[in-house]
């Protein structure tokens, strides 16, 4: 199922970061055992003022400041959810996922399959900043997203724009399973519209497509999906439509509106700001092509980040991740075969 | 220390009686699964909890219906002294699909009943503190009556989980109650050999709350210990660490022959099961052993009837159904 980036008739310009306090907020509204924690939540909204104002409409008892308890943060979110809560838990950082590494990848991914799918849901939803945020470094920059995509279990969200933020966050606070959801700290201060209509939400496992094409298909997430909106305008100029695909959740992942689009254009094209090696491009390139070999034009391509961390120095972060130039020139290259 | 005599009087005959019965099935599966291990019945790591049943069925005993309890890994004692069925307990640990995981056990399973609170387990140590200061968490935040024990032997107090936990859990003054056996070995490393502390019960001071010790092989006495700390937290006071001090007879599994014990380490060892006995009748003991010792011999038929999960089951549970 594809959906196209409908302009509901009424909507408003917000900023991408504000979408996930009122996204949280809606859930508590609709949802009384839904309750949000993470450090500073009830004095700035969190580290990056993401839900402000929470605690004015819901108090102390479901707006919940922690200390810096990455561990208990996520542990006891999983055992909240066990008890009959809907935690959301705010870790700022992917990065801190290591940090809580056995409660992330040990039991909310695990314990359900461990004990026999007792209970059969675990709602827990963490929000875990991903992206470059200019100048924090390798230990608050990194993009995450194949270690989740690794490990059965947990579902996976990145939201590319403002309205994406509210309707996917939504939905990943009603999702029975846990989701590891990933802002992109890049793109908190970018803005668009955004639907008012109260009921808006996006289903978990719908890819958007972009832009139409018949050239190739770039397949994207995340921080990438402005700068290969960038390149695909520019190839336009020159005569080349690509077709753009946001994948918006990698788990579960909208398989079929990439196997449509890379029958349609033979051409395949993979970018993320991640490394490049044991990526999900690579995983995405492997299973085009164990499945569409004979569709193929050229083989799959991948436009990453590069095997390296991401540098405290903000002048070299850039270097790190893919660029405009570096995406219009690799479609170029994918169509000379 | 209380003397037995002192403890006899307040305590309920039937609550001691319900407590000797559940010491001696959990007994007689030690027993089966020692021997189930040499004949190769169990192929999976046995962890014997001999020598402790008594903290567990003192500790369950003074639990409330709405109580729920991450169990400590140890034997089968926790889920068998709050009361769970021994087919199902049996069958979890023969990897059989009339477990309570449904064939997703064997060895060291993940036993669980949540309409008895029991919660399960982690595989990791320390999840006992993280996760059962969440269901507390969510006994505070939805008021839920209740309260939430977590237990764990005296290795997995290192663990940071245990600091984070009540970092969180005592200026949140959550229901959480910490049961610490203190058997005074982490695998083949005594607790003197790493622990910055005597006990384990000292440590509550750091975080302003009450920690007591509790004789563990007396189950009578563990009962009284863990009641009146349910009372204090159920009152609404916050956590407290309870730390009952027992003996591992076994090694750390089955088959460890625990050559690095020192000499003496059971002069003073009292066995559980004959404590307990002492605060019942001799007729009436001798009737609940023989109870226990049907029970469970039907159980253990029943479990190894079970069948072995088919493959399917590898893919199931991984998300909600």
């Amino acid at each position: 199922m594809t959906a196209t980036m409908d302009r509901a008739p009424a909507s408003k310009k917000m900023r991408y970061q504000q979408c996930i306090g009122l996204a949280i907020e809606h859930e508590m509204l609709r949802d009384e055992r839904v309750f949000a924690m993470g450090q500073d939540l009830t004095t700035l909204g969190g580290q990056f003022g993401l839900s402000r104002g929470l605690i004015d409409k819901f108090g102390h008892n479901r707006v919940r400041d922690t200390g810096v308890v990455e561990t208990f943060m996520v542990g006891a979110a999983c055992g909240a959810a066990i008890g009959g809560a809907v935690p959301v838990v705010d870790i700022t950082f992917s990065d801190f996922m290591f940090i809580a590494g056995d409660e992330v990848f040990n039991k909310l991914a695990k314990w359900r399959f461990m004990h026999g799918g007792q209970p059969n849901e675990l709602p827990v939803t963490v929000i875990a900043g991903t992206g470059i945020l200019g100048g924090s470094g390798a230990e608050h920059n990194s993009s995450l997203e194949a270690h989740v995509l690794h490990n059965p279990g947990l579902k996976l969200v990145l939201p590319s724009s403002p309205a994406d933020v509210l309707g996917l966050l939504r939905s990943s606070i009603r999702d029975p399973d846990p989701v590891i959801f990933m802002p992109n700290k890049g793109l908190f201060f970018t803005r668009g519209l955004v639907p008012t209509d109260p009921e808006f939400i996006i289903p978990l496992g719908q890819a958007a497509l972009l832009r139409d094409g018949t050239a190739a298909t770039i397949i994207t997430y995340s921080g990438s999906v402005p700068k290969v909106i960038e390149a695909s305008e520019q190839l336009a100029a020159e005569g080349i439509e690509v077709e753009v695909i946001d994948l918006r959740t990698l788990v579960p992942l909208d398989w079929e509106t990439v196997s449509q689009s890379v029958s349609k254009t033979r051409r395949a094209m993979i970018v993320h700001e991640a490394c490049r090696t044991g990526g999900v491009g690579a995983e995405l390139a492997a299973r085009i092509q164990e499945e569409m070999f004979g569709s193929l034009h050229a083989p799959v391509m991948r436009i990453c980040g590069a095997d390296t961390h991401i540098p405290q120095n903000a002048r070299l972060e850039q270097y790190c991740v893919p660029s405009v130039q570096d995406i219009s020139a690799g479609v170029r290259s994918l169509l000379r075969h | 220390m209380v003397s037995q005599e002192q403890a006899r009087p307040d305590v309920d005959q039937s609550i001691v009686q319900t407590m000797l019965y559940r010491l001696a099935v959990a007994r007689g599966i030690e027993d089966l699964f020692e021997k189930w291990t040499k004949d190769g019945t169990f192929t999976g790591w046995w962890h014997p909890g001999r020598g402790q049943e008594g903290a567990a069925v003192g500790a369950m005993a003074a639990l409330k219906a709405d109580d729920q309890i991450m169990w400590y890994h140890r034997g089968a004692n926790w889920p068998i002294a709050r009361g769970m069925n021994v087919e199902s307990v049996i069958a979890d640990l023969l990897g059989r699909v009339n477990g309570s995981t449904h064939g997703k056990g064997g060895g060291a399973p993940h036993f669980v009943d949540l309409d008895l609170g029991l919660i399960g387990s982690g595989g990791t140590l320390g999840t006992a503190h993280v996760l059962g200061g969440g269901l507390a968490l969510a006994k505070q935040v939805l008021g839920k009556p209740g309260i939430v024990v977590a237990g764990f032997g005296d290795g997995t107090a290192a663990r940071g989980t245990f600091h984070e936990t009540l970092m969180q859990a005592v200026p949140w003054k959550l229901p959480l109650l910490y049961f610490c056996e203190n058997n005074g070995w982490a695998v083949a490393t005594a607790f003197g050999a790493t622990s910055p502390t005597a006990t384990v019960a000292e440590r509550a001071a750091a975080y302003g709350i009450p920690g007591v010790r509790v004789d563990g092989q007396d189950a009578v006495l563990v009962y009284r210990a863990v009641k009146q700390a349910r009372e204090y937290i159920e009152a609404g006071n916050g956590p407290m660490i309870v730390e009952a001090t027992t003996y591992r007879v076994g090694g750390h599994f089955y088959g460890d022959v625990g050559a690095y014990r020192p000499a003496g380490e059971f002069d003073d060892y009292r066995d559980p099961l004959d404590v307990l006995k002492r605060y019942v009748s001799e007729p009436a003991a001798d009737a609940i052993e023989a109870a226990a010792r049907a029970e469970l011999a039907s159980a253990a038929e029943k479990a190894l009837a079970g069948a072995f999960p088919e493959r399917d089951v590898i893919f199931k549970n991984l998300y909600a159904e």
